[in-house]
Protein backbone atom coordinates (compact mmCIF):
# COMPACT_ATOMS: atom_id res chain seq x y z
CA UNK A 1 0.00 0.00 0.00
CA UNK A 2 1.80 3.28 -0.99
CA UNK A 3 -1.06 5.63 -0.29
CA UNK A 4 -3.11 5.43 2.84
CA UNK A 5 -5.84 7.57 1.22
CA UNK A 6 -6.84 8.87 -1.84
CA UNK A 7 -9.23 11.43 -3.13
CA UNK A 8 -10.61 11.62 -6.44
CA UNK A 9 -12.57 14.18 -7.87
CA UNK A 10 -14.19 14.46 -4.76
CA UNK A 11 -17.34 16.90 -4.10
CA UNK A 12 -19.08 17.40 -1.14
CA UNK A 13 -21.71 19.96 -1.00
CA UNK A 14 -23.85 20.38 2.59
CA UNK A 15 -27.85 20.46 1.84
CA UNK A 16 -29.56 23.77 3.25
CA UNK A 17 -33.26 24.57 2.92
CA UNK A 18 -36.26 22.53 3.67
CA UNK A 19 -35.38 18.56 3.05
CA UNK A 20 -32.01 19.84 1.65
CA UNK A 21 -33.62 21.21 -1.33
CA UNK A 22 -32.08 24.26 -1.31
CA UNK A 23 -28.77 25.40 -2.92
CA UNK A 24 -26.46 23.67 -0.93
CA UNK A 25 -23.13 24.82 0.28
CA UNK A 26 -20.15 24.00 -1.42
CA UNK A 27 -16.99 22.42 0.62
CA UNK A 28 -14.91 20.23 -1.31
CA UNK A 29 -14.84 21.47 -5.33
CA UNK A 30 -13.41 18.65 -6.76
CA UNK A 31 -10.60 17.68 -4.56
CA UNK A 32 -7.99 15.26 -6.04
CA UNK A 33 -5.56 14.49 -3.69
CA UNK A 34 -2.92 11.46 -2.41
CA UNK A 35 -1.48 11.07 1.05
CA UNK A 36 1.75 9.06 1.17
CA UNK A 37 1.65 6.04 3.15
CA UNK A 38 4.41 6.69 6.08
CA UNK A 39 5.18 9.86 7.43
CA UNK A 40 3.35 13.36 8.30
CA UNK A 41 1.33 14.94 5.64
CA UNK A 42 -0.02 18.03 6.47
CA UNK A 43 -3.15 19.84 5.16
CA UNK A 44 -2.87 23.26 5.83
CA UNK A 45 -5.63 26.06 4.81
CA UNK A 46 -7.30 29.11 6.19
CA UNK A 47 -10.63 29.00 8.66
CA UNK A 48 -13.72 27.34 6.25
CA UNK A 49 -11.05 25.88 3.55
CA UNK A 50 -12.93 22.81 3.80
CA UNK A 51 -10.03 20.78 5.82
CA UNK A 52 -12.23 19.54 8.38
CA UNK A 53 -15.29 18.28 6.09
CA UNK A 54 -12.02 16.15 4.30
CA UNK A 55 -10.93 14.74 7.41
CA UNK A 56 -14.74 13.44 8.23
CA UNK A 57 -15.28 12.04 4.25
CA UNK A 58 -12.20 10.30 5.30
CA UNK A 59 -13.38 9.02 8.45
CA UNK A 60 -16.94 8.44 7.29
CA UNK A 61 -18.58 10.93 9.39
CA UNK A 62 -20.27 12.35 5.92
CA UNK A 63 -20.74 11.40 2.59
CA UNK A 64 -19.41 12.81 -0.20
CA UNK A 65 -21.91 14.37 -2.95
CA UNK A 66 -19.45 12.92 -6.01
CA UNK A 67 -16.22 11.20 -6.47
CA UNK A 68 -14.09 8.53 -4.89
CA UNK A 69 -12.32 7.78 -1.87
CA UNK A 70 -10.34 5.05 -0.49
CA UNK A 71 -8.67 4.48 3.13
CA UNK A 72 -5.75 1.86 3.88
CA UNK A 73 -6.55 0.55 0.15
CA UNK A 74 -9.93 -0.09 0.86
CA UNK A 75 -13.36 1.85 -0.18
CA UNK A 76 -15.24 3.87 2.23
CA UNK A 77 -17.80 1.11 2.58
CA UNK A 78 -15.31 -1.01 4.34
CA UNK A 79 -15.92 0.31 7.68
CA UNK A 80 -13.29 -2.12 9.38
CA UNK A 81 -10.38 0.01 8.31
CA UNK A 82 -11.63 2.50 10.67
CA UNK A 83 -10.26 0.76 13.21
CA UNK A 84 -6.95 1.06 11.69
CA UNK A 85 -7.10 4.83 12.30
CA UNK A 86 -6.70 7.32 15.06
CA UNK A 87 -8.68 10.48 15.10
CA UNK A 88 -8.38 13.31 17.30
CA UNK A 89 -10.40 16.26 17.04
CA UNK A 90 -9.59 19.86 18.37
CA UNK A 91 -12.86 20.21 20.38
CA UNK A 92 -14.01 17.03 21.32
CA UNK A 93 -16.58 16.59 24.08
CA UNK A 94 -16.21 13.27 25.58
CA UNK A 95 -18.83 11.79 28.27
CA UNK A 96 -18.49 14.07 31.73
CA UNK A 97 -19.30 11.05 33.59
CA UNK A 98 -16.51 8.73 32.60
CA UNK A 99 -12.81 8.99 34.10
CA UNK A 100 -9.99 9.02 32.03
CA UNK A 101 -9.37 5.31 32.32
CA UNK A 102 -13.60 4.64 31.66
CA UNK A 103 -12.85 6.60 28.45
CA UNK A 104 -9.68 5.04 27.01
CA UNK A 105 -11.44 1.28 27.76
CA UNK A 106 -15.16 2.47 26.07
CA UNK A 107 -13.42 3.85 22.98
CA UNK A 108 -10.91 0.72 22.94
CA UNK A 109 -13.61 -1.33 23.25
CA UNK A 110 -15.49 0.32 20.25
CA UNK A 111 -11.94 0.05 18.24
CA UNK A 112 -12.81 -3.68 18.71
CA UNK A 113 -10.13 -4.47 21.35
CA UNK A 114 -10.55 -7.36 23.42
CA UNK A 115 -11.34 -6.36 27.06
CA UNK A 116 -8.11 -8.25 29.02
CA UNK A 117 -5.56 -6.50 26.19
CA UNK A 118 -7.53 -3.13 27.36
CA UNK A 119 -5.96 -2.87 30.85
CA UNK A 120 -2.54 -2.63 30.51
CA UNK A 121 -3.24 -0.67 27.20
CA UNK A 122 -4.72 2.17 29.15
CA UNK A 123 -2.25 2.06 32.00
CA UNK A 124 0.33 2.60 29.50
CA UNK A 125 -0.93 5.24 27.32
CA UNK A 126 -2.03 7.60 30.68
CA UNK A 127 1.41 7.54 31.71
CA UNK A 128 2.44 8.57 27.98
CA UNK A 129 -0.23 11.28 27.80
CA UNK A 130 1.29 12.14 31.73
CA UNK A 131 -2.14 11.37 33.00
CA UNK A 132 -1.64 8.31 34.90
CA UNK A 133 -2.07 10.01 38.39
CA UNK A 134 -5.81 11.48 37.23
CA UNK A 135 -7.18 7.70 35.70
CA UNK A 136 -9.70 7.58 38.39
CA UNK A 137 -10.64 11.42 38.36
CA UNK A 138 -14.00 12.37 36.04
CA UNK A 139 -13.26 13.80 32.78
CA UNK A 140 -15.92 16.93 34.43
CA UNK A 141 -12.88 18.20 36.15
CA UNK A 142 -10.24 17.99 33.87
CA UNK A 143 -8.77 21.19 32.19
CA UNK A 144 -9.08 21.79 28.21
CA UNK A 145 -5.74 20.67 27.80
CA UNK A 146 -5.75 17.38 29.64
CA UNK A 147 -8.91 16.70 27.67
CA UNK A 148 -6.64 17.12 24.73
CA UNK A 149 -4.55 15.03 26.30
CA UNK A 150 -7.15 12.51 26.73
CA UNK A 151 -7.83 12.67 23.31
CA UNK A 152 -5.11 12.00 21.94
CA UNK A 153 -4.45 8.84 24.22
CA UNK A 154 -7.91 7.67 23.02
CA UNK A 155 -6.69 8.06 19.08
CA UNK A 156 -3.52 6.10 20.20
CA UNK A 157 -5.16 3.15 21.48
CA UNK A 158 -5.96 1.16 18.66
CA UNK A 159 -1.99 1.13 17.93
CA UNK A 160 -3.59 2.96 14.51
CA UNK A 161 -1.61 3.05 10.55
CA UNK A 162 -3.14 6.25 10.40
CA UNK A 163 -3.08 8.79 13.32
CA UNK A 164 -5.81 11.88 12.31
CA UNK A 165 -5.14 14.72 14.27
CA UNK A 166 -7.17 18.25 13.78
CA UNK A 167 -6.16 21.33 15.04
CA UNK A 168 -4.54 18.81 17.62
CA UNK A 169 -2.38 21.68 19.48
CA UNK A 170 -5.53 24.27 20.67
CA UNK A 171 -5.99 24.32 24.18
CA UNK A 172 -2.54 22.37 24.71
CA UNK A 173 0.07 23.56 27.07
CA UNK A 174 3.66 23.94 25.80
CA UNK A 175 4.58 20.83 27.48
CA UNK A 176 1.21 19.33 25.84
CA UNK A 177 2.72 20.93 22.43
CA UNK A 178 6.25 19.23 22.89
CA UNK A 179 4.79 15.62 23.86
CA UNK A 180 2.44 15.85 20.82
CA UNK A 181 5.33 16.54 18.38
CA UNK A 182 7.81 13.62 20.10
CA UNK A 183 4.63 11.24 19.41
CA UNK A 184 4.07 12.28 16.05
CA UNK A 185 8.14 11.93 15.06
CA UNK A 186 8.05 8.66 17.21
CA UNK A 187 4.93 7.01 14.70
CA UNK A 188 6.73 8.59 11.79
CA UNK A 189 9.70 6.35 12.36
CA UNK A 190 7.54 3.89 12.93
CA UNK A 191 6.64 3.90 9.55
CA UNK A 192 2.87 4.96 10.54
CA UNK A 193 1.27 8.09 8.64
CA UNK A 194 -0.36 10.89 10.59
CA UNK A 195 -2.36 13.22 8.89
CA UNK A 196 -2.32 16.57 10.53
CA UNK A 197 -4.70 19.06 9.63
CA UNK A 198 -3.61 22.75 10.74
CA UNK A 199 -3.75 26.45 9.99
CA UNK A 200 -0.57 26.98 12.29
CA UNK A 201 2.26 27.42 9.41
CA UNK A 202 4.90 26.45 11.97
CA UNK A 203 4.03 23.19 13.26
CA UNK A 204 3.15 21.82 9.49
CA UNK A 205 6.29 23.28 8.83
CA UNK A 206 8.22 21.51 11.81
CA UNK A 207 6.35 18.01 11.51
CA UNK A 208 5.42 17.27 8.18
CA UNK A 209 7.24 15.72 5.55
CA UNK A 210 4.92 16.78 2.62
CA UNK A 211 1.08 18.98 2.45
CA UNK A 212 -0.87 19.62 0.70
CA UNK A 213 -2.67 23.45 0.62
CA UNK A 214 -7.00 24.05 0.70
CA UNK A 215 -8.54 26.75 -0.30
CA UNK A 216 -12.03 27.36 -0.68
CA UNK A 217 -12.64 23.76 -1.29
CA UNK A 218 -9.91 23.35 -3.44
CA UNK A 219 -6.28 21.89 -3.83
CA UNK A 220 -3.64 24.63 -4.39
CA UNK A 221 -0.66 23.04 -3.53
CA UNK A 222 0.68 19.34 -2.89
CA UNK A 223 3.91 18.32 -3.22
CA UNK A 224 7.00 17.74 -0.32
CA UNK A 225 7.41 20.37 1.93
CA UNK A 226 11.07 20.87 1.04
CA UNK A 227 9.86 21.86 -2.68
CA UNK A 228 7.23 24.77 -1.15
CA UNK A 229 9.99 26.10 0.73
CA UNK A 230 12.40 25.76 -1.72
CA UNK A 231 9.63 27.94 -4.19
CA UNK A 232 10.28 31.31 -1.59
CA UNK A 233 12.97 33.07 -1.13
CA UNK A 234 16.31 31.23 0.42
CA UNK A 235 17.90 31.71 2.94
CA UNK A 236 15.77 32.23 6.09
CA UNK A 237 12.10 32.67 4.52
CA UNK A 238 9.35 31.07 5.91
CA UNK A 239 6.98 28.93 5.17
CA UNK A 240 4.34 31.76 4.86
CA UNK A 241 6.09 33.77 2.03
CA UNK A 242 5.83 30.44 -0.15
CA UNK A 243 1.58 30.47 0.53
CA UNK A 244 0.88 34.09 0.52
CA UNK A 245 0.76 33.89 -3.33
CA UNK A 246 -1.24 30.89 -3.22
CA UNK A 247 -4.11 32.17 -1.23
CA UNK A 248 -3.95 35.68 -2.43
CA UNK A 249 -4.50 34.06 -5.97
CA UNK A 250 -7.97 31.95 -4.45
CA UNK A 251 -8.91 35.28 -2.80
CA UNK A 252 -8.57 34.64 0.67
CA UNK A 253 -7.88 37.05 3.36
CA UNK B 1 -13.55 -9.79 11.33
CA UNK B 2 -17.21 -11.05 11.39
CA UNK B 3 -19.06 -7.29 11.57
CA UNK B 4 -21.79 -9.01 13.46
CA UNK B 5 -19.61 -10.04 16.73
CA UNK B 6 -18.44 -6.05 16.24
CA UNK B 7 -21.69 -4.93 16.14
CA UNK B 8 -22.70 -7.28 19.38
CA UNK B 9 -19.73 -6.14 21.32
CA UNK B 10 -20.66 -3.09 20.28
CA UNK B 11 -24.31 -2.74 21.57
CA UNK B 12 -23.00 -4.38 25.27
CA UNK B 13 -20.44 -1.13 25.38
CA UNK B 14 -22.98 0.80 24.57
CA UNK B 15 -25.72 -0.50 27.61
CA UNK B 16 -23.16 -0.47 29.60
CA UNK B 17 -22.24 3.30 29.22
CA UNK B 18 -25.96 4.15 29.39
CA UNK B 19 -26.00 2.35 33.00
CA UNK B 20 -22.70 4.78 33.38
CA UNK B 21 -24.37 7.74 32.63
CA UNK B 22 -27.52 7.17 34.18
CA UNK B 23 -25.00 7.05 37.44
CA UNK B 24 -23.83 10.12 37.22
CA UNK B 25 -27.14 12.25 36.02
CA UNK B 26 -28.00 10.75 39.94
CA UNK B 27 -31.40 9.79 37.75
CA UNK B 28 -30.50 5.76 38.96
CA UNK B 29 -30.32 6.41 42.78
CA UNK B 30 -33.14 8.77 42.40
CA UNK B 31 -35.60 5.99 40.88
CA UNK B 32 -33.88 3.48 43.40
CA UNK B 33 -34.43 5.92 46.26
CA UNK B 34 -38.46 5.84 45.03
CA UNK B 35 -38.32 2.37 45.36
CA UNK B 36 -36.82 1.57 48.58
CA UNK B 37 -39.19 4.54 49.84
CA UNK B 38 -42.20 2.69 48.21
CA UNK B 39 -41.17 -0.82 49.83
CA UNK B 40 -40.76 0.53 53.40
CA UNK B 41 -44.13 2.02 53.22
CA UNK B 42 -45.35 -1.27 51.88
CA UNK B 43 -43.38 -3.22 54.75
CA UNK B 44 -45.40 -1.04 56.99
CA UNK B 45 -48.51 -2.26 55.55
CA UNK B 46 -51.35 -3.89 57.57
CA UNK B 47 -54.53 -5.38 56.72
CA UNK B 48 -57.73 -5.91 59.51
CA UNK B 49 -60.94 -7.14 57.73
CA UNK B 50 -63.72 -8.53 59.07
CA UNK B 51 -63.90 -12.15 58.69
CA UNK B 52 -64.59 -14.17 55.85
CA UNK B 53 -68.33 -14.94 54.21
CA UNK B 54 -69.82 -14.54 51.33
CA UNK B 55 -68.19 -11.82 48.58
CA UNK B 56 -71.23 -9.51 47.46
CA UNK B 57 -71.70 -8.17 44.44
CA UNK B 58 -71.99 -4.59 45.32
CA UNK B 59 -68.89 -4.59 47.73
CA UNK B 60 -66.34 -5.78 45.33
CA UNK B 61 -66.06 -2.61 42.97
CA UNK B 62 -63.32 0.54 43.23
CA UNK B 63 -63.19 1.42 46.97
CA UNK B 64 -66.09 2.71 48.10
CA UNK B 65 -66.68 4.90 51.27
CA UNK B 66 -69.15 3.87 54.00
CA UNK B 67 -72.82 4.50 53.29
CA UNK B 68 -72.71 5.12 50.14
CA UNK B 69 -73.43 1.78 48.50
CA UNK B 70 -77.30 1.36 50.00
CA UNK B 71 -77.82 -2.00 48.13
CA UNK B 72 -75.20 -3.30 50.09
CA UNK B 73 -76.26 -1.35 53.20
CA UNK B 74 -79.98 -2.49 52.78
CA UNK B 75 -78.61 -6.20 52.44
CA UNK B 76 -76.38 -6.43 55.65
CA UNK B 77 -72.72 -6.33 53.91
CA UNK B 78 -70.81 -4.00 55.49
CA UNK B 79 -69.19 -1.67 53.12
CA UNK B 80 -66.34 -0.50 54.81
CA UNK B 81 -65.80 -2.67 57.55
CA UNK B 82 -61.85 -3.36 57.49
CA UNK B 83 -58.60 -1.26 57.85
CA UNK B 84 -55.64 -0.90 55.96
CA UNK B 85 -52.71 0.85 56.73
CA UNK B 86 -49.15 1.67 55.10
CA UNK B 87 -46.00 3.36 56.07
CA UNK B 88 -46.39 2.08 59.57
CA UNK B 89 -49.65 3.63 60.39
CA UNK B 90 -48.87 7.18 58.49
CA UNK B 91 -51.88 6.36 56.31
CA UNK B 92 -54.72 4.73 57.05
CA UNK B 93 -57.73 3.68 54.33
CA UNK B 94 -61.10 1.87 55.38
CA UNK B 95 -61.78 -0.99 52.90
CA UNK B 96 -64.86 -2.79 52.30
CA UNK B 97 -63.30 -6.03 50.94
CA UNK B 98 -61.70 -9.18 52.60
CA UNK B 99 -57.90 -8.83 53.06
CA UNK B 100 -57.07 -10.59 49.69
CA UNK B 101 -59.07 -8.19 47.93
CA UNK B 102 -57.91 -5.48 49.80
CA UNK B 103 -54.16 -6.36 48.70
CA UNK B 104 -55.06 -6.78 45.01
CA UNK B 105 -56.51 -3.81 45.10
CA UNK B 106 -53.68 -1.85 46.70
CA UNK B 107 -51.12 -3.57 43.86
CA UNK B 108 -53.35 -3.01 41.37
CA UNK B 109 -53.55 1.01 42.40
CA UNK B 110 -49.56 0.73 42.60
CA UNK B 111 -49.15 -1.38 39.70
CA UNK B 112 -51.23 0.91 37.48
CA UNK B 113 -49.37 3.62 38.23
CA UNK B 114 -45.83 2.24 37.96
CA UNK B 115 -47.24 0.45 34.54
CA UNK B 116 -49.32 2.79 32.90
CA UNK B 117 -49.76 5.88 32.43
CA UNK B 118 -47.85 7.81 35.22
CA UNK B 119 -44.73 4.87 34.99
CA UNK B 120 -44.15 5.67 31.31
CA UNK B 121 -44.73 9.04 31.16
CA UNK B 122 -42.00 9.80 33.75
CA UNK B 123 -39.56 7.09 32.46
CA UNK B 124 -40.11 8.93 29.61
CA UNK B 125 -39.76 12.25 30.67
CA UNK B 126 -36.68 11.30 32.89
CA UNK B 127 -34.85 9.00 30.11
CA UNK B 128 -35.76 11.10 27.08
CA UNK B 129 -32.44 13.54 27.12
CA UNK B 130 -30.41 10.67 27.36
CA UNK B 131 -29.88 10.20 23.46
CA UNK B 132 -29.77 13.80 21.86
CA UNK B 133 -27.24 14.30 24.49
CA UNK B 134 -25.64 11.09 22.73
CA UNK B 135 -26.22 12.62 19.60
CA UNK B 136 -24.62 16.05 19.61
CA UNK B 137 -21.94 16.25 16.97
CA UNK B 138 -19.21 17.08 19.06
CA UNK B 139 -20.11 14.47 21.69
CA UNK B 140 -20.23 11.48 18.94
CA UNK B 141 -17.90 12.58 16.28
CA UNK B 142 -15.14 10.67 17.72
CA UNK B 143 -17.51 7.39 17.99
CA UNK B 144 -18.86 7.18 14.89
CA UNK B 145 -15.19 7.69 13.39
CA UNK B 146 -15.15 3.94 15.16
CA UNK B 147 -15.56 0.80 13.02
CA UNK B 148 -18.91 0.06 14.93
CA UNK B 149 -21.68 0.55 12.62
CA UNK B 150 -23.87 3.31 13.42
CA UNK B 151 -27.03 1.63 13.94
CA UNK B 152 -25.62 -1.07 16.18
CA UNK B 153 -24.52 2.72 18.46
CA UNK B 154 -27.80 3.56 17.78
CA UNK B 155 -29.70 0.26 18.75
CA UNK B 156 -27.17 -0.11 21.76
CA UNK B 157 -28.15 3.35 23.41
CA UNK B 158 -31.94 2.38 22.82
CA UNK B 159 -31.75 -0.82 24.43
CA UNK B 160 -29.34 0.44 27.40
CA UNK B 161 -32.46 2.93 28.17
CA UNK B 162 -34.74 0.19 27.70
CA UNK B 163 -33.07 -2.49 29.56
CA UNK B 164 -32.12 0.39 32.05
CA UNK B 165 -36.26 1.24 33.04
CA UNK B 166 -36.46 -2.62 32.70
CA UNK B 167 -33.99 -3.06 35.81
CA UNK B 168 -35.77 -0.52 37.56
CA UNK B 169 -39.10 -1.47 36.88
CA UNK B 170 -37.94 -4.98 38.39
CA UNK B 171 -36.60 -3.83 41.41
CA UNK B 172 -39.89 -1.69 42.05
CA UNK B 173 -42.18 -4.64 41.69
CA UNK B 174 -39.93 -7.30 43.78
CA UNK B 175 -39.37 -4.67 46.38
CA UNK B 176 -42.93 -4.14 47.05
CA UNK B 177 -44.33 -7.21 46.14
CA UNK B 178 -41.73 -8.85 48.96
CA UNK B 179 -42.50 -6.34 51.45
CA UNK B 180 -46.68 -6.78 50.84
CA UNK B 181 -45.90 -10.44 51.16
CA UNK B 182 -44.15 -9.99 54.20
CA UNK B 183 -46.37 -7.98 55.94
CA UNK B 184 -49.82 -9.55 54.88
CA UNK B 185 -49.03 -12.84 53.64
CA UNK B 186 -50.27 -12.50 50.48
CA UNK B 187 -48.53 -13.38 47.54
CA UNK B 188 -50.15 -12.75 44.22
CA UNK B 189 -48.20 -13.61 41.06
CA UNK B 190 -50.23 -11.35 39.22
CA UNK B 191 -48.72 -8.14 40.16
CA UNK B 192 -45.48 -9.05 38.07
CA UNK B 193 -47.28 -8.53 35.29
CA UNK B 194 -46.51 -4.61 35.85
CA UNK B 195 -43.22 -5.32 34.39
CA UNK B 196 -43.72 -6.27 30.92
CA UNK B 197 -46.31 -4.20 30.80
CA UNK B 198 -44.38 -1.17 31.25
CA UNK B 199 -41.21 -2.30 29.40
CA UNK B 200 -43.19 -2.96 26.50
CA UNK B 201 -45.10 0.02 26.70
CA UNK B 202 -41.79 2.22 27.22
CA UNK B 203 -39.98 0.54 24.55
CA UNK B 204 -42.62 1.80 22.15
CA UNK B 205 -42.84 5.08 22.81
CA UNK B 206 -39.15 5.22 23.61
CA UNK B 207 -38.58 4.40 19.87
CA UNK B 208 -40.53 7.42 18.96
CA UNK B 209 -38.26 9.02 20.91
CA UNK B 210 -35.55 8.01 19.35
CA UNK B 211 -36.79 9.14 16.36
CA UNK B 212 -37.47 12.55 17.15
CA UNK B 213 -33.72 12.65 18.97
CA UNK B 214 -32.13 11.56 15.63
CA UNK B 215 -34.12 14.10 13.49
CA UNK B 216 -33.65 16.96 15.63
CA UNK B 217 -30.88 16.29 18.12
CA UNK B 218 -32.69 18.15 20.79
CA UNK B 219 -33.88 17.41 24.19
CA UNK B 220 -36.48 19.15 24.46
CA UNK B 221 -38.41 18.21 21.59
CA UNK B 222 -37.72 14.40 22.21
CA UNK B 223 -39.30 14.54 25.18
CA UNK B 224 -42.60 16.73 24.84
CA UNK B 225 -43.07 15.58 21.79
CA UNK B 226 -43.04 11.98 22.98
CA UNK B 227 -45.45 13.35 25.31
CA UNK B 228 -47.95 14.60 22.82
CA UNK B 229 -47.19 11.61 20.84
CA UNK B 230 -48.69 9.80 23.80
CA UNK B 231 -51.66 12.02 24.17
CA UNK B 232 -52.27 11.72 20.49
CA UNK B 233 -52.02 7.73 20.42
CA UNK B 234 -54.32 7.36 23.63
CA UNK B 235 -56.46 9.62 22.46
CA UNK B 236 -56.66 8.02 19.11
CA UNK B 237 -57.07 4.41 20.72
CA UNK B 238 -60.08 6.06 22.78
CA UNK B 239 -62.02 7.74 20.01
CA UNK B 240 -61.91 4.35 18.22
CA UNK B 241 -63.14 1.99 21.14
CA UNK B 242 -65.44 4.91 20.95
CA UNK B 243 -66.87 4.66 17.94
CA UNK B 244 -66.85 1.21 17.44
CA UNK B 245 -67.98 0.24 21.13
CA UNK B 246 -70.77 2.74 21.49
CA UNK B 247 -71.93 2.92 17.96
CA UNK B 248 -71.94 6.60 18.01
CA UNK B 249 -74.00 7.97 14.85
CA UNK B 250 -73.41 10.35 12.50
CA UNK B 251 -69.83 9.91 11.92
CA UNK B 252 -68.70 10.46 8.46
CA UNK B 253 -67.58 7.21 6.60
CA UNK B 254 -64.11 9.14 5.61
CA UNK B 255 -63.72 10.20 9.44
CA UNK B 256 -64.49 6.52 10.75
CA UNK B 257 -61.82 5.13 7.52
CA UNK B 258 -59.64 7.50 9.12
CA UNK B 259 -59.91 6.41 12.98
CA UNK B 260 -60.02 3.09 12.09
CA UNK B 261 -56.56 3.51 9.85
CA UNK B 262 -54.90 6.05 12.61
CA UNK B 263 -56.10 2.76 15.46
CA UNK B 264 -54.33 0.29 13.85
CA UNK B 265 -51.45 2.54 12.59
CA UNK B 266 -49.89 3.82 16.02
CA UNK B 267 -49.39 2.23 19.33
CA UNK B 268 -52.43 1.23 21.40
CA UNK B 269 -51.96 2.87 25.44
CA UNK B 270 -55.56 2.31 26.18
CA UNK B 271 -55.38 -1.43 25.33
CA UNK B 272 -52.16 -1.98 26.86
CA UNK B 273 -53.92 -0.77 29.72
CA UNK B 274 -56.94 -3.15 29.06
CA UNK B 275 -54.32 -6.29 28.33
CA UNK B 276 -52.91 -5.52 31.92
CA UNK B 277 -55.88 -5.29 33.73
CA UNK B 278 -57.24 -8.20 32.16
CA UNK B 279 -54.23 -10.15 33.35
CA UNK B 280 -54.23 -9.00 36.50
CA UNK B 281 -57.86 -10.20 36.94
CA UNK B 282 -58.94 -6.32 37.87
CA UNK B 283 -62.08 -6.16 36.71
CA UNK B 284 -63.77 -7.28 40.20
CA UNK B 285 -61.80 -4.56 41.82
CA UNK B 286 -61.58 -1.23 39.68
CA UNK B 287 -64.08 -0.23 37.14
CA UNK B 288 -63.55 -0.64 33.51
CA UNK B 289 -63.03 1.89 31.23
CA UNK B 290 -66.72 2.07 29.89
CA UNK B 291 -65.24 1.66 25.64
CA UNK B 292 -62.82 -0.86 26.04
CA UNK B 293 -65.46 -2.95 27.68
CA UNK B 294 -68.29 -2.48 24.95
CA UNK B 295 -65.40 -2.97 22.24
CA UNK B 296 -64.61 -6.33 23.90
CA UNK B 297 -68.47 -7.08 24.26
CA UNK B 298 -68.89 -7.07 20.68
CA UNK B 299 -65.80 -9.27 20.02
CA UNK B 300 -64.24 -6.34 18.88
CA UNK B 301 -60.74 -6.34 20.60
CA UNK B 302 -57.70 -7.97 19.42
CA UNK B 303 -55.66 -8.15 22.10
CA UNK B 304 -52.48 -10.02 20.54
CA UNK B 305 -52.95 -7.40 17.64
CA UNK B 306 -53.30 -4.72 19.31
CA UNK B 307 -49.25 -5.94 21.04
CA UNK B 308 -48.10 -6.58 17.80
CA UNK B 309 -49.53 -4.10 15.71
CA UNK B 310 -47.72 -1.92 18.42
CA UNK B 311 -44.78 -3.13 18.22
CA UNK B 312 -44.81 -3.25 14.62
CA UNK B 313 -45.00 0.68 14.92
CA UNK B 314 -41.98 0.49 17.21
CA UNK B 315 -39.90 -1.43 15.06
CA UNK B 316 -40.73 0.41 11.85
CA UNK B 317 -40.15 3.96 13.72
CA UNK B 318 -36.83 3.09 15.17
CA UNK B 319 -35.83 1.65 11.75
CA UNK B 320 -36.67 5.30 10.33
CA UNK B 321 -34.30 6.17 13.07
CA UNK B 322 -31.35 4.27 12.08
CA UNK B 323 -31.57 5.20 8.51
CA UNK B 324 -31.99 8.83 9.47
CA UNK B 325 -28.93 8.23 11.52
CA UNK B 326 -27.19 6.72 9.19
CA UNK B 327 -27.20 8.97 6.00
CA UNK B 328 -26.73 11.95 8.77
CA UNK B 329 -24.15 14.01 7.61
CA UNK B 330 -21.06 14.66 11.00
Amino acid sequence: MTHAAVFDQVVKTYPTGLLGMGAGVPALRGVTLSIPAGGVFGLLGPNRAGKTTLVKLLLSLCAPTSGTISRLGAPLSDRRTLGRIGYMHENHAFPRYLSAAELLTFYGGLSGLRTDSLSTKVDQLLTRVGLADRRSEPIARFSKGMVQRLGLAQALINDPELLILDEPTEGLDLAGRQLLRQIVRELKAAKKTVLLVSHVLPEVEELCDSLAVLVAGKIVYTGPMATLIGTAEPSGKRLEVALKPLYEKEGVA
Amino acid sequence: MNSLPIAIRTVRWMVRDTFRQSLSSKLFWVMLGMTAFCTIFCLGMTVETPGERERHPAEIRDYTRPGLDPKAVEEGIPVAGGRMSIGFGLFVFEVPKFKADAVKFFQLRLAGILADTAGVLMALLWTGAFLPTFLEPQAVTVLLAKPAARWSLLIGKYLGVVLFVTLHATLFVAGTWTAIGISTGIWDATYWYAVPLLVINFAIFYAFSAFLAVWTRSAIVAVFGTLLFWVMCWGMNFAHHHMVGLQVPGIAQSSSFLIEAGYWALPKPLDMSGIFFDAMQASTHIDPIQELEAVKEKGKFYPEMSVLTSLVFAAGILGIAVYEFRKTDY
